[in-house]
């Protein structure tokens, strides 16, 4: 029972990673494959907040959107100036960058050490200790979340997005401002890549760069394209199918780490597979 | 210093052929072959399979990866890209699909051969010939040495040979191409063959000099993608330019920061000129439009 609560949170943490990626790469037509970092940007700046200053979670959780919100603002703002592939090969560069940093500060970071002893979190004097107060924090948090994006891609801001995504110059001749959609899109979706992550640092306590590489950013992405661009309900059964994938296979009887490398090599078929389904296209 | 010299040479001369190997693929088909990384890594594993699990003689078991690792290259393009092609995908549509394939062949690898370190090397670790106050192992000299070749072969080939014509004709206009009968379809798998040969050639060289594990070719690939930003496709000179200016970018910060910021280093290089240039080095369109 334990062990199903832990994935519940896990699938709850992916939810909204590939959500806020949704609203960038899915709604924005931005397919960003730096969400890792943001993610990891967030874990870490509440990891540090709470192991060296004991902030309260719920200081943190704000200071670690910002500054993720903040680089992701300073990177779109360079970053958009391409598009499409050279989008993804420059997102790419800042995943590196942002892992090199997280790997090699030592003085902030300790680097491949990691952080040790995360204090769980309490709202108002109440320890969330327990694996089930874990969940109903994440469930929370993914149902804000998921109403937020489901009001903001309604929205006429999203609805902007939703034009740009398919054709720049025809949005931009109803008078819309693109590059600044753009840059807010990919920017409140970084903003919303912290959440998961701060939750992910309180809850396994420790963290280091290996849970933020490059695979991982590719793992969301995959979770957003196979659940479908612009699909919140996607998103969620994606996650959780991915999430128990390893689960099932280890059910049926094979170890441990073929288990791992058998999801991956899934979800790169899956990959593939969804790519000849979107072959004209995402907006299709 | 002139340590440091030699060191930027030799990182940029196997960049060299890396982004050779790799703008061989872009050059045609205009996407980024993530792919291409487990070519690199393959070729190495492939060696270690012949040369350390069934024994066969070193210059038997490494034309065998050559060729096999090119045949995986060149399957990848008939089984994935090419009916992709088909259905009129865009390049981020096949770049996407390459990484799903970059996604299955590497755990393909971790499955086989696990995730550990593998070695192909024999003997004992040199220290290595001295020239001059400069430390070269012989491993070296011989990338040095093959490197330089292949360039030298591969801008003979491009300029001169029919399959080398046949690519830059795809490359200008593949369209136009078919109509005056250069198949595109087959010109293309021929580029994939060759990158992936020449790739294959660059993962045994780096398996010689620093070992394998599974996830080898990825930033060796980047590093390619870099130089190729930097240096411009369809410029042979270009590329060397891009190759060197990587490698002493690289070694510079190695030397007076760390070498650990390398790979950082690569991508703020790849960030500077995407901000001075940022309609790419090809001028390629920046805004979507249905024209």
């Amino acid at each position: 029972m334990e062990y199903l609560l832990h994935l519940l949170i896990l699938v709850g943490i992916y939810v909204m990673l590939s959500q806020s990626l949704n609203l960038s790469a899915g709604f924005g037509g931005m397919i960003s494959l730096a969400h890792a970092g943001f993610y990891g940007v967030g874990a870490y700046t509440a990891a540090l907040l709470a192991v060296s200053y004991q902030t309260p979670f719920l200081l943190a959780l704000p200071v670690a959107m910002l500054l993720s919100g903040l680089l992701a603002l300073i990177v779109s703002a360079i970053a958009l100036r391409t598009i499409d592939d050279y989008f993804i090969i420059c997102t790419l560069g800042i995943q590196v960058i942002v892992f090199s940093l997280m790997n090699n500060w030592m003085s902030l970071t300790k680097g491949p050490l990691g952080i040790p002893g995360i204090p769980s979190i309490s709202l108002f004097g109440v320890a969330i200790a327990s694996k089930w107060a874990f969940l109903l924090l994440t469930l929370f948090f993914v149902a804000l979340i998921f109403f937020f994006l489901k009001k903001l891609t309604g929205s006429s801001f999203g609805r902007t997005l939703r034009a740009l995504s398919e054709d720049e110059i025809f949005a931009q001749s109803l008078g819309k401002n693109v590059y600044l959609s753009k840059v807010v899109a990919f920017t409140v979706g970084a903003m919303l890549a912290a959440v998961p992550g701060a939750l992910y640092a309180h809850y396994i306590s420790y963290i280091d760069p290996t849970s933020f590489t490059v695979d991982e950013s590719i793992f969301i992405l995959s979770i957003v394209i196979i659940g479908g661009m612009r699909n919140l309900w996607g998103s969620v059964l994606a996650a959780t199918f991915l999430v128990f994938l390893p689960e099932v296979l280890r059910f049926v009887g094979m170890p441990n780490a073929i288990a791992a490398n058998m999801r991956q090599i899934i979800y790169g078929g899956v990959l593939i597979y969804a790519m000849f389904r979107y072959s004209r296209g995402f907006s299709v | 210093m002139l340590q440091l010299v030699y060191n930027i040479n030799i990182s940029g001369i196997t960049y060299l052929l890396i982004t050779i190997s790799f703008t061989t693929i872009y050059y045609p088909t205009k996407f980024f072959h993530i792919a291409h990384a487990i070519t690199l890594t393959f070729s190495a594993y492939f060696t270690y399979l012949f040369a350390k699990q069934l024994y066969f003689p070193l210059y038997l078991s490494i034309p065998l990866a050559i060729i096999s690792t090119t045949a995986v290259g060149m399957l990848s393009e008939i089984a994935l890209y090419k009916p992709l092609r088909k259905r009129n995908a865009s390049p981020m549509i096949l770049m996407i699909a390459s990484l799903g394939l970059y996604t299955v062949l590497q755990n393909v690898i971790s499955m086989l051969w696990g995730d550990d370190t593998k070695s192909v090397r024999t003997g004992e670790i040199k220290v290595g010939n001295e020239f001059f106050g400069v430390y070269i192992t012989d491993i070296q000299i011989i990338t040095i040495a093959v490197c330089l070749a292949l360039f030298a072969a591969c801008v003979v080939f491009m300029k001169y040979s029919r399959i080398g014509r046949n690519i830059r004709a795809v490359a200008s206009n593949p369209e136009l191409s078919n109509i005056v009968g250069i198949p595109s379809d087959r010109v293309i798998l021929w580029a994939f063959g060759i990158g992936s040969a020449l790739a294959a050639v660059a993962g045994i060289l780096i398996a010689f000099d620093t070992d394998m594990t599974p996830t080898m070719g990825f930033n060796w690939l980047l590093y390619g993608v870099v130089a190729m930003i930097i240096g411009g496709v369809g410029s042979n000179w270009g590329l060397v330019g891009g190759a060197l200016l990587l490698a002493t970018a690289q070694h510079l910060s190695a030397y007076y920061i760390g070498s650990q910021w390398m790979d950082a280093v690569a991508y703020i290089i790849l960030i500077l000129f995407l901000i001075a240039k940022p309609l790419g080095f090809s001028g390629k369109r920046l805004k979507k439009s249905e024209l």
